[in-house]
C-alpha cells in the first residue's frame, strides 16, 4: 500500500463545536444590542464601535507577532468579542482616543499580558472599561441621552436611572416602556433590556452558555434588593445589569467549570452589584462585581470540585 | 496646623508599630544558616535538577555543610573547578578526579534504517505516542523522536536531528543529571561513563524482541546474534533478552564489536580504527 | 422516563448507517491466530509446525486461570508458529494455519450449513436445567470463550462468581453506545432467541436469579425482537435505555439499570451485579449447544466507505483485515473498534481477533488546529466520572503524576467523551492516558 494510514490516540470523531465557533455565537447574540446602540446614539457609536473593534484586533496582532512572536491568534475571534463588548460598555461620547487606550488596556494589560486567549484571570473588556472609568470618570460618566434614528447626536447628556437614584432624586422621567425598550441615558449597549434578552435566548438556545449564571446573578440582585426593600424590576433593567450577566459574567476564561461553581459565582455577582448599588458611593457595580468574581474563580474551581461519580478515597498517594 | 502635627503623630506612631512587629516577627522566625551555604550555592549550577539525589541546589549547599565534607556528595552538574572551590569552602581536600557521566541514545533507527509505517496525527509528545502505539516507525522499543527529553534538559544539551528524526546528544553540554533517563518513556537514554580521551562504545538499540521481528521493523536493530560478544576480548558484552548490553566497567573502547556487527547497532564516539586496518 | 446514567455523558452523532443483515465472510485460505487475544496469559499452543488441524480443533490451550483456548477457525496444516504485526504494530506469537483448496470447499460447506440451521433450528428449552453450572463453566472454558465487548476477559472466569458475593443481578450489555458500530445490534435483531438461552445458560453457570438485557432506545429493532423472544416462564427482562455514550461503560450501565454507583477500584459484583456483553451470551450459546468454540464472531465494516459495503458480517477468526470488501478512502483512518474507543490500526495484513467488533473507516482529513484552553467546562460536564479532565490532562502534561492521582486519574475509563467535547480540539485523554499509565506503574 503506497499511502500511508493514519494513526492517532483515540477518540477520532469530534463534536463540531469549536472555540471560534463559540465566539462567533457570541458575535451573533450581540448583533441586537449593536442594533440598538447604533438607532439610539447614532454615528458617534459607530465610530466608538469600529475604534474599539480595531484597536483591539490591531493589538492582538501586534503583540502576537512582535513580542511573543506566536501564530497568531485573531483569527479566533475572542479579539473582536472584545472589541464589540468594550463599546457597548462606553457612552457614545467618549472621545476616540480614550477609547482606543480602553482597547489596548483590555488586550495588551488584561488578555495577552497573562499569556492570551484562555490564560487571563480577568474579562478583558471589564478591564478596559474599569481602567478608562477610573481614569476618566467624567467622560465616563457623561451620558449622551439617546436620539432616535441615525442622525447625528445632539449632545445633550443626561443622568441614567442609577445615578438619579444615587443622588436621591425622581426616576419618574422614565416609563418602564423606555426602560425595557432603552430609550434612556447609559452605555451604548446596556440601554436596551429587549435587544440583550434576545441575545440570551439565542445563546441558550445554540448552548454556548448555560443559564446557571444568568439566573444565579438574577438570584443574588433579588435577594439583596428584596432585603433592602427596592424595585427589583427597575434594577434589572437600569444599568449595565443585563449586559454584564448575559455577555460579561458568562466568559468561559474567567468564570468557574463547574455548574455548582457557576451557581456560586453568579449569585455573588448579584450580591455584590446590588450592594454597591445600595450602599456603595458607585452608581453602578456590575463591573466592580463581575471583575472581584472573576478573581475568586481560580478559588472557586478548587474548592466547588464536580462531585466524583465514585466517592473520593483517602487513600495514600502513590508516589 | 493641629491637623499636621496629627497626621505626623498618627502616622509615626504606627509606623512605629509596624517596625515593631516586623523586628519581632524576624527575631522570632529568624533561621540560622550557615553562611557557606550560599557560598556553595552560588558555585553550583542552580539548575536544581536534582541528579545529586537532594532536594535542589540548595539542599546540596546544606548536605556539604552538614557533613563537612563532600564524601558521597556528587554534583553531576558542575565543573571539576567549582566542586574544587567547595572543597576549598569547606576546608577539605579536592575530591578525587570523579568520573563523569553522559547520557547516549540507546537508538540507531533513523528514518532511512527505520522507515515510516503510518502517519501520526495525533499530540507531539513521545509520552502520548508511546501510551497509544508503537511509534511511527513500528519499532515498539525506538526513539519516537517527539523530544520529550530535549524539554527535559537543562542545559540545552538535547535536540532532535530533524534529519535522522532522533534525539542527539552534545556531549559537551551534557553533566550527566539523568533527567532526561527520567523523562523518555521508552528509557533509551543511559549514562555511561565519558571514557578515556573521550571514547565510549554502546549498543545503540532497545529492541528486545527476536532477531527476526527486530529486523522487520528495523535495518538497524540488533538481532542479538552474539557476534559482538564472542568478538570482545574483555568479555564486556552480554547478550540478554535478545539484545547485547556493553559494560562500560569491562569496555576497554578497542572497538573491535563496531566491525563484525551485522546491523550497525553498535555505535560509538570515534571511528574504530582498529578493526578497519584489519579489514 | 428512560433511565440512564445520571453524570456527564456526550451524544455523539450514531452513524449506525450499516445494513442491519448479517453475511458471512468467506473463509481465509491463511488464517493468522494470535496466541494472546485476551487478558490474561497467552494461550500456550498444542499443535507443532506440519499439523493438520480440523475447523474448530483445540490447537491452543488455557495456559493459566485467567486465560483462554484457541481453536483452528480453518482446516488446514499449521504452516507456522512465529511472530506476527498485529493492526497496531505490535508483534505477538501467532500460529499461521493455511488451507489447501479441498480443506476450504469444505469447511465453506460446513459453515454454511452450521449458519443456515441458526434460525429454523428447534431450540432447546431445557439445555439450561439440564446442565450443571460447572458443566456449562467448562464448556464455555473449553470453547475459549472471552468477552466480546473489547475487554475480552475469559468468559469462565467471570462466571465463576464466588458464593459470597452473592450476586443479584445478571446484565447484558447490549448498549453499543458506540457510534458507527452495529455488529451486537445486528446480532440482536438476528438471533434474539439464542441470546436468551445463552443468558439463561450464563445465569445458571452463575448462580444468578435474575437478568436484565440493556439496549438503548437508538435500537428500538433489537429491542422489539429481544422482547418477543422472551416469553412469561424467563426471568429475564429487556430494559430500553435512554442513548447516551458511554452507557456501555461496566460502572455506567449499572447505575443506569440498577441505580448502584459501584465505587472507585471496584467491581460491579460489589453492588450486586455481573455485567456480560450480548455477543458473549450468543457465544456461550453457541459453545453450550452447538459446541462450537470461539471461532468466528460478528464484526461491523462501516464509516467513510462505498454505503454498499457498510455491512455487518461473520469472519473467522484470523481473517486477515485486507481481505475484507472495502475501499479506502482519499486518507485513511482505520479504527479497529468504534470511533471513541477504538484503537487506530497502522496495517491491515493483521487478523481478526476475538475482541474486533468492526472496523471503522475514517477520512482523518486535515486535523484542525489546537487552540488554547478556554476553560469553558466542556469537559468536566462531559465526564461520565465527574473528574475535571482539563485539570487531569495539565497534571499528566507537566508530568505531576501525583496530583494527577489525587485528581482521580485512575477512574478515569478512557472513554474520550472529554477530548471529544473539547472546542478547542485539545488532546485531553492523551495525556490523562499517560497519567494513568504512570500511576498504575
Amino acid at each position: 500500500m503506497s499511502e500511508l494510514l493514519k494513526f492517532s490516540p483515540s477518540p477520532h470523531i469530534h463534536t463540531s463545536r469549536t472555540t471560534p465557533g463559540a465566539m462567533a455565537h457570541v458575535l451573533i447574540a450581540l448583533v441586537p444590542a449593536v442594533f440598538c446602540a447604533l438607532y439610539f446614539f447614532g454615528l458617534p457609536a459607530l465610530w466608538v464601535l469600529l475604534v474599539s473593534i480595531s484597536t483591539c484586533v490591531a493589538t492582538e496582532w501586534l503583540i502576537t507577532k512582535y513580542m511573543l512572536r506566536r501564530p497568531l491568534s485573531i483569527n479566533d475571534y475572542s479579539a473582536v468579542l472584545t472589541g464589540v463588548l468594550l463599546a457597548l460598555n462606553l457612552p457614545s461620547n467618549l472621545p476616540l482616543w480614550m477609547v482606543a487606550v480602553g482597547a489596548v488596556i483590555a488586550i495588551g494589560i488584561a488578555k495577552m499580558a497573562f499569556g492570551g486567549l484562555g490564560c487571563n484571570i480577568f474579562n478583558p473588556a471589564l478591564v478596559g472599561r474599569v481602567f478608562l472609568f477610573i481614569s476618566f470618570s467624567a467622560a465616563m460618566s457623561t451620558w449622551p441621552l439617546p436620539d432616535a434614528g441615525f442622525g447625528d447626536a445632539d449632545g445633550a447628556t443626561g443622568a441614567t436611572i442609577l445615578s438619579l437614584v444615587k443622588m436621591g432624586q425622581s426616576t419618574a422621567e422614565f416609563t418602564p416602556q423606555d426602560m425595557i425598550l432603552g430609550n434612556m441615558g447609559g452605555s451604548m449597549g446596556e440601554v436596551s433590556a429587549v435587544a440583550i434578552l434576545i441575545g440570551l435566548v439565542y445563546l441558550l438556545v445554540t448552548k454556548v452558555v448555560s443559564w446557571h449564571i444568568p439566573g444565579a446573578i438574577l438570584l443574588g440582585l433579588a435577594f439583596i434588593d428584596i432585603m433592602a426593600g427596592y424595585p427589583v424590576g427597575i434594577d434589572i433593567v437600569s444599568g449595565g445589569f443585563l449586559l454584564g450577566a448575559v455577555f460579561m459574567a458568562t466568559d468561559y476564561v474567567t468564570s468557574p467549570m463547574t455548574k455548582r461553581g457557576m451557581l456560586f459565582y453568579g449569585f455573588m455577582i448579584g450580591v455584590i452589584t446590588a450592594s454597591i448599588r445600595r450602599w456603595g458611593i458607585y452608581p453602578e457595580g456590575m463591573s466592580f462585581a463581575i471583575l472581584i468574581m472573576n478573581g475568586a474563580t481560580p478559588l472557586i474551581n478548587r474548592h466547588m470540585r464536580p462531585s466524583r461519580f465514585s466517592p473520593r478515597q483517602r487513600k495514600e498517594v502513590a508516589v | 496646623m493641629q491637623t499636621v502635627i496629627y497626621t505626623i503623630v498618627v502616622l509615626g506612631v504606627l509606623g512605629l508599630v509596624g517596625a515593631l512587629v516586623l523586628y519581632l516577627t524576624a527575631k522570632r522566625f529568624h533561621v540560622e544558616e550557615d553562611e557557606r551555604i550560599s557560598r556553595i550555592e552560588d558555585l553550583l549550577p542552580g539548575a536544581n535538577c536534582g541528579a545529586c539525589g537532594r532536594n535542589g541546589c540548595h539542599d546540596f549547599a546544606c548536605a556539604c555543610v552538614e557533613k563537612g565534607s563532600l564524601e558521597g556528595l556528587v554534583c553531576p552538574g558542575a565543573s571539576a573547578g567549582a566542586m574544587d572551590s567547595v572543597s576549598e569552602i569547606l576546608g577539605v581536600a579536592p575530591a578525587a578526579d570523579r568520573e563523569r557521566f553522559v547520557a547516549v541514545l540507546k537508538c540507531n533507527g533513523s528514518c532511512t534504517v527505520r522507515p515510516r509505517v503510518y502517519e501520526y496525527d495525533g499530540a507531539e509528545s513521545c509520552a502520548v505516542m508511546d501510551a497509544v502505539g508503537v511509534g511511527r516507525s513500528g519499532c515498539a522499543y525506538g526513539c519516537l523522536g517527539c523530544g520529550d527529553c530535549v524539554g527535559a534538559c537543562r542545559f540545552g544539551a538535547l535536540s532532535i536531528n530533524r534529519e535522522t528524526g532522533l534525539a542527539e546528544i552534545d556531549p559537551q553540554a551534557c553533566t550527566g543529571c539523568g533527567a532526561c533517563t527520567a523523562e523518555c518513556p521508552r528509557r533509551l537514554l543511559e549514562l555511561r561513563p565519558v571514557g578515556r580521551r573521550e571514547r565510549r562504545v554502546w549498543v545503540a538499540c532497545s529492541n528486545r524482541d527476536k532477531g527476526a521481528v527486530a529486523r522487520k521493523v528495523c535495518a538497524a536493530a540488533c538481532i542479538a546474534c552474539g557476534k559482538c560478544s564472542r568478538e570482545c576480548p574483555f568479555e564486556a558484552i552480554d547478550v540478554n533478552g535478545n539484545l547485547a548490553y556493553v559494560d562500560a566497567a569491562k569496555c576497554k573502547t578497542c572497538g573491535k564489536c563496531i566491525g563484525v556487527c551485522p546491523t550497525g547497532a553498535i555505535s560509538a564516539t570515534f571511528a574504530p580504527a582498529v578493526v578497519n586496518e584489519k579489514i | 422516563m428512560r433511565n440512564t446514567f445520571k453524570k456527564g455523558g456526550i451524544h455523539p452523532e450514531a452513524h449506525k448507517e450499516a445494513s442491519r443483515g448479517i453475511e458471512l465472510l468467506k473463509l481465509p485460505r491463511k488464517a493468522v491466530v494470535p496466541l494472546s487475544q485476551h487478558i490474561g496469559a497467552p494461550a500456550r499452543p498444542v499443535v507443532s509446525k506440519g499439523d493438520k488441524v480440523r475447523r474448530g480443533m483445540l490447537i491452543a490451550e488455557n495456559s493459566a486461570f485467567v486465560s483462554a483456548g484457541l481453536h483452528a477457525p480453518i482446516s488446514g496444516t499449521v504452516a507456522e508458529i512465529v511472530p506476527v504485526a498485529l493492526l497496531w504494530g505490535k508483534s505477538t506469537q501467532a500460529i499461521v494455519i493455511e488451507a489447501d483448496e479441498e480443506e476450504h470447499r469444505a469447511d465453506t460447506e460446513l459453515r454454511q450449513e452450521y449458519w443456515a440451521n441458526m434460525i429454523p433450528g428447534e431450540s432447546d428449552r431445557l439445555l439450561s436445567e439440564r446442565l450443571s453450572p460447572e458443566e456449562i463453566r467448562r464448556k464455555v472454558s473449553e470453547a475459549g470463550v472471552v468477552g466480546l465487548g473489547g475487554a475480552t476477559f475469559p468468559s469462565h472466569v467471570k462466571l465463576d462468581v464466588k458464593s459470597e458475593a452473592r450476586p443479584e443481578m445478571l446484565i447484558i450489555n447490549g448498549c453499543e453506545c458506540e457510534p458507527y458500530l452495529m455488529c451486537d445490534d445486528a446480532l440482536m435483531c438476528a438471533y434474539p432467541g439464542r441470546i436468551v438461552e445463552g443468558v439463561e445458560l450464563m445465569m445458571k453457570a452463575a448462580g444468578i436469579g435474575k437478568a436484565v438485557i440493556a439496549v438503548e432506545d437508538n435500537k428500538p429493532e433489537a429491542a422489539a425482537s429481544l422482547s418477543a423472544a422472551l416469553d412469561s416462564a424467563h426471568d429475564i427482562s429487556v430494559r430500553v435505555l435512554k442513548t447516551k455514550y458511554p452507557q456501555g461503560g461496566e460502572k455506567q450501565l449499572v447505575e443506569a439499570v440498577t441505580g448502584r454507583r459501584i465505587g472507585s477500584g471496584k467491581l460491579p459484583a460489589s453492588v450486586g451485579a455481573v455485567v456480560h456483553n450480548i455477543a458473549t451470551a450468543f457465544a456461550v450459546w453457541q459453545a453450550v449447544a452447538t459446541g462450537q468454540p470461539l471461532i468466528e464472531r460478528v464484526v461491523t465494516i462501516t464509516g467513510d466507505i462505498n454505503p454498499q459495503e457498510r455491512k455487518n458480517y461473520i469472519a473467522a477468526i484470523g481473517t486477515p483485515f485486507n481481505e475484507m470488501p472495502f475501499t479506502l478512502p482519499a486518507s485513511p483512518k482505520i479504527i479497529v473498534g468504534g470511533p471513541m474507543m477504538g484503537r487506530a490500526a497502522v496495517r491491515l495484513d493483521a487478523p481478526v481477533m476475538k475482541g474486533t467488533s468492526g472496523l471503522t473507516v475514517l477520512d482523518a482529513g486535515v486535523k484542525p488546529n489546537v487552540r488554547a484552553c478556554v476553560r469553558c467546562g466542556a469537559c468536566v460536564d462531559a465526564c461520565p466520572m465527574g473528574l475535571e479532565p482539563y485539570l487531569i490532562s495539565t497534571y499528566g502534561r507537566l508530568r505531576m503524576w501525583d496530583d494527577a492521582y489525587a485528581a482521580g486519574v485512575s477512574d478515569c475509563l478512557e472513554c474520550g467523551a472529554c477530548s471529544y467535547s473539547c472546542p478547542s480540539y485539545r488532546p485531553i485523554l492523551d495525556y490523562i492516558r499517560v497519567a494513568k499509565q504512570r500511576c498504575k506503574r
